[in-house]
């Protein structure tokens, strides 16, 4: 998120594409409203379902599911066309800009309207909403990204920002609400199998580094793999670990996977729950630690497994960071219930117990702080540096005195800092950022210019044009020393950069001439390292539009995807349609969260919500012989199969299905109920949505596509 | 007529109700502090209603001996702000934290209940395995033992990327670095969380 929830409130429009905030992220709300009734700025939601957030909308969007990609392209085009444009923070701060005009100039809404279904009066409509109400926030969900092109939508929707000059603005920005509490700090810390924390990659620097700031041997780490090859290469990912055990696609690693870790994570937001199902029961050690015993706990059914019970989020402490980039101190509210421990003691005793301890714990005595101050000292490229824990908490006990409009700390010992020092906050001293890429104000103050990460010089394939790929002369923050572009900073500390330099010299060095430590840059509407360097529409791997398919065909199949070869061309059957007619989309409700191990077992809320639907339109659930509230069987082309209740609503068009996807604890019709511990299932079990969500994965990022597969509607 | 509800039943007059376990005072309560986060967070918020439900008269209304720690919820990523009341070690009652700078005291339904985060009895409390077929407890040291003794054995036997780790956007920021750091030491990059999906 480039600006912060509170900052929409200066907005004078704003787009909503996948994302049902009023249901995922309700308090969002209050900003949002504010600026829709005090700016009377338009609220636009684009969706294929009439969500609570379309009942606040001023224009409504029917978009068909996976088809975002166009629809954005076409706004860019016809921002274009109509000389709309912000053509001085293109010249100045964009590279790639007419290669990308060129392929925006196919999405005509036209050819928008044959693709996404959204008529082309309706787009041309949309782009002049955005065109005469700027600066427009612009917000997007799982709704954007769970596609097997949602890296080109995301890009895409970057771009339409960057076209209409919204970015780096108060009231602007791309805006990602992100999902669970802490997913945007876990995610800087780099859960992935792809990156050591903070985004530093898995090259040998990456390594080196670290192992500088944990203060261990190269050497000593190496020696922990298997061969110093797979410390370089990316591991299975979230999405698709359970084929390193099933293998039906052919995994490229030396061993399958027999061991499986869920700390903190219920595995029904899985698609191909079936599959997942499966995979555990075939595991030799299954360990879940969990204040809950999960959907997992129900879902195996095999003697391999341990519930380890954690404490809860509120039985500890330790930081964690919001959507809007915030670092938060969340404070221990009681100690561990009867039996529980927390998630730092339970790490410790296993790694005590592997033999690793000294190394592992070498700068960490006092738990959590001494883990915030290893970051602080490590985690540079995002800026986790300034954060200490004194600092944090300082924010955390003096939250009464943070203005709503600025997040600015109004006098105070806080005075003057941003709310939760969002990243990158440079040093001890500087405020946080609290919006990225803003060049009003100067570095040390928390403005920003773009990154320069990939050179200064480019040449693009397609045009065979070289661009500079710095800020355009005179651009850049107050105080710069360079008035323009600049590079990044490297060599105050020989033979470091302000990535790696521990000293932490480089970045102080920058801030103090007013520059950026990572360069001034332009924004890139091209990425040469990726298959579709500008984005493309590319139809759903399983598309109800087989025409369209030879139009727009999905990649080449990709062996070695995060070790698991991976269908795009072999699955993508025109004919398939015949069979499931109907398109799968799946979403949130805002009684429940993920999974729904914690709200499933939260009596207040499963009162509220107790039961697993399916939304269909009454329109088609009348041609099927099918009554509002009569169970109905739905089927994936995978095979998967759930029974659910047929819930009526035109919320949904006659040719998609809707369903939430926080239920699990029933399996094709059955109760698992009886497979939890006795006395800890959650008050309320449910079929898994995603038994039935189709196979298909991001071909950068393997994120599943839950939002736009095929399906058939039976009454059961 | 939202805003007179709000004065009537809003949430100084739930702050002395105190959280129970008994479902149906706790069912009422809970009813009533959701019906004023509905009218908060909708249209007709203004300065004057949220200042009726300020963090001073909560204070005011605190046991004896109550402590009010400041939290943060854990269902989204918004970060709204909870007050705890905590009385001799026991999270007593959960209060709106209306001068919050993000949340400004609104929560939704999710957020309003986070008390049963701690209280539901469907919470585990031994470590437990499965045995054929039945559930067994055991103590922390047998299964800590257990769990790395196999731990061992298959690294030993298939390396150390036979294990997959997926950790969590639940935990803090801190333990997230150590699920990371862990696998690093383990030896493997098979480690991933929920962010990717």
């Amino acid at each position: 998120m480039t600006n912060s929830l509170n900052d929409i409130r200066h907005a004078k429009s704003m787009i909503f594409i996948g994302s049902n905030a009023t249901e995922a992220h309700p308090v969002s709300l209050q900003h949002i409203l504010h600026a829709k009734e005090v700016n009377n700025a338009p609220i636009i939601v684009v969706d294929p379902r009439f969500t609570k957030l379309a009942a606040k909308s001023d224009e409504f969007v029917r978009i068909r599911p996976g088809s975002d990609c166009a629809f954005i392209m076409g706004l860019i085009n016809e921002v274009i066309i109509n000389g709309w444009e912000d053509k001085q923070f293109i010249k100045t701060r964009v590279s790639g800009y007419p290669e990308m005009k060129e392929v925006a100039a196919h999405y005509t809404p036209e050819v928008v309207e044959d693709i996404t279904g959204i008529p082309a009066a309706q787009t041309r409509k949309v782009a002049k909403m955005l065109a005469m109400n700027r600066p427009t926030s612009l917000t997007w969900c799982m709704g954007g990204t769970q596609h097997h092109i949602g890296s080109s939508i995301t890009r895409a929707f970057c771009i339409l920002q960057l076209v209409l000059g919204n970015m780096g603005k108060s009231g602007g920005g791309t805006n990602i609400f992100r999902g669970h509490d802490n997913v945007q700090g876990a995610t800087d810390m780099c859960v992935l199998s792809h990156s050591l924390p903070a985004y530093y990659g898995l090259s040998d620097g990456a390594w080196q580094h670290w192992c500088r700031v944990w203060d261990v041997d190269y050497d000593y780490i190496v020696s922990r793999f298997k061969d110093k090859e797979w410390m370089n290469a990316n591991g299975f990912t979230l999405a698709r670990w359970y084929e390193g055990v099933l293998q039906n696609d052919e995994i490229t690693q030396y061993t399958p996977i027999k061991a499986l870790f869920q700390w903190g994570i219920g595995l029904n937001s899985n698609s191909q729950f079936a599959k997942v199902k499966e995979a555990m029961d075939k595991l030799d050690l299954l360990v879940v630690v969990d204040p809950f015993p999960t959907a997992t706990a129900a879902a195996c059914e095999s003697d391999n497994i341990y519930l380890l019970p954690s404490a809860s989020q509120y039985e500890t402490s330790g930081s964690v960071t919001s959507t809007s980039r915030q670092i938060q101190w969340r404070y221990k509210i009681v100690d561990p219930i009867g039996g529980c421990k927390d998630d730092y003691t339970i790490m410790q005793e296993l790694v005590n117990r592997l033999g690793f301890a000294d190394e592992f714990y070498k700068n960490i005595k006092e738990v959590p702080e001494d883990i915030t101050r290893e970051i602080n000292k490590g985690a540079l490229t995002i800026g986790y540096n300034g954060q200490s824990p004194e600092r944090i908490k300082k924010h955390m006990e003096n939250w009464h005195t943070f203005d709503i409009e600025t997040l600015q700390a109004v006098g105070g010992p806080c005075d003057g800092e941003y709310y939760g020092m969002p990243w990158p906050c440079w040093t001890d001293e500087h405020p946080g950022t609290p919006i990225l890429y803003d060049i009003s104000k100067s570095v040390a103050e928390g403005g920003l210019p773009f990154r320069n990460r990939f050179g200064d010089v480019a040449t693009y394939v397609m045009s065979g044009r070289e661009e500079i790929q710095l800020a355009e002369k005179g651009v850049c923050n107050p105080g710069s020393e360079v008035e323009g572009g600049y590079p990044e900073f490297k060599d105050v500390v020989p033979g470091t950069n302000w990535k790696t330099d521990l000293s932490q010299e480089t970045i102080k060095e920058a801030i103090g001439r007013g520059m950026a430590p990572f360069g001034n840059a332009r924004a890139r509407c091209v990425v040469w390292s990726f298959p579709d360097q500008i984005p493309i529409h590319r139809e759903p791997l399983h598309s109800p539009r087989p025409d369209l398919i030879e139009k727009y065909p999905t990649y080449e199949d990709k062996p070695n995807h995060y070790r698991v070869f991976t269908k795009y061309k072999s699955e993508q059957n025109p004919e398939l349609v015949k069979s499931f007619p109907y398109v799968l989309t799946t979403g949130r409700m805002v009684e429940h969260m993920g999974g729904g191990a914690e709200t499933r077992s939260n009596k207040y809320l499963s009162e509220l919500q107790p039961e697993m639907y399916a939304e269909i339109n009454p329109r088609l659930g009348n041609n099927l012989g099918i009554r509002d509230g009569e169970m109905v069987w739905i089927e994936s082309p995978e095979g998967g199969k759930i029974k659910v209740k047929a819930f009526f609503t035109e919320r949904v068009d006659d040719k998609t299905i809707f369903m939430p996807f926080h239920f699990g604890g029933m399996l094709a019709g059955k109760s698992l109920a009886g497979n939890y511990p006795e006395g800890h299932a959650p008050y309320v079990v449910g079929e898994s949505a995603n038994v039935c969500t189709n196979y298909g994965y991001d071909i950068i990022t393997q994120i599943q596509a839950t939002k736009d597969g095929l399906c058939n509607v039976s009454r059961a | 007529m939202a805003r007179k509800k709000i004065s009537k039943t809003g949430v100084s007059s739930t702050a002395r109700s105190r959280v129970t376990l008994n479902p149906k005072l706790a069912r009422r309560s809970f009813l009533k502090l959701s019906a004023a986060t509905a009218a908060l967070s909708g249209a007709a918020m203004t300065a004057k209603m949220t200042g009726k439900a300020n963090a001073a008269q909560a204070a005011n209304d605190m046991y004896p001996d109550s402590q009010m720690v400041r939290s943060v919820c854990t269902h989204c990523a918004v970060g709204c702000g909870i007050n705890a009341e905590v009385n001799n070690g026991v999270w007593v009652r959960q209060e709106v934290a209306a001068d919050h700078p993000v949340s400004r005291g609104a929560y939704c339904c999710k957020g309003a209940s986070a008390i049963d985060m701690v209280t539901s009895p469907q919470r585990l409390k031994s470590p437990m395995k499965r045995v054929n077929g039945k559930w067994q407890t055991l103590s922390w040291d047998q299964a800590m033992d257990e769990i790395s003794a196999k731990l061992t054995e298959i690294r030993d036997t298939d390396g150390p990327d036979a294990l997959h780790f997926n950790g969590s956007a639940k935990v803090s920021t801190e333990m997230a670095y150590l699920q990371r750091k862990f696998a690093a030491f383990w030896g493997s990059n098979n480690i991933d969380h929920q962010a990717r999906i």
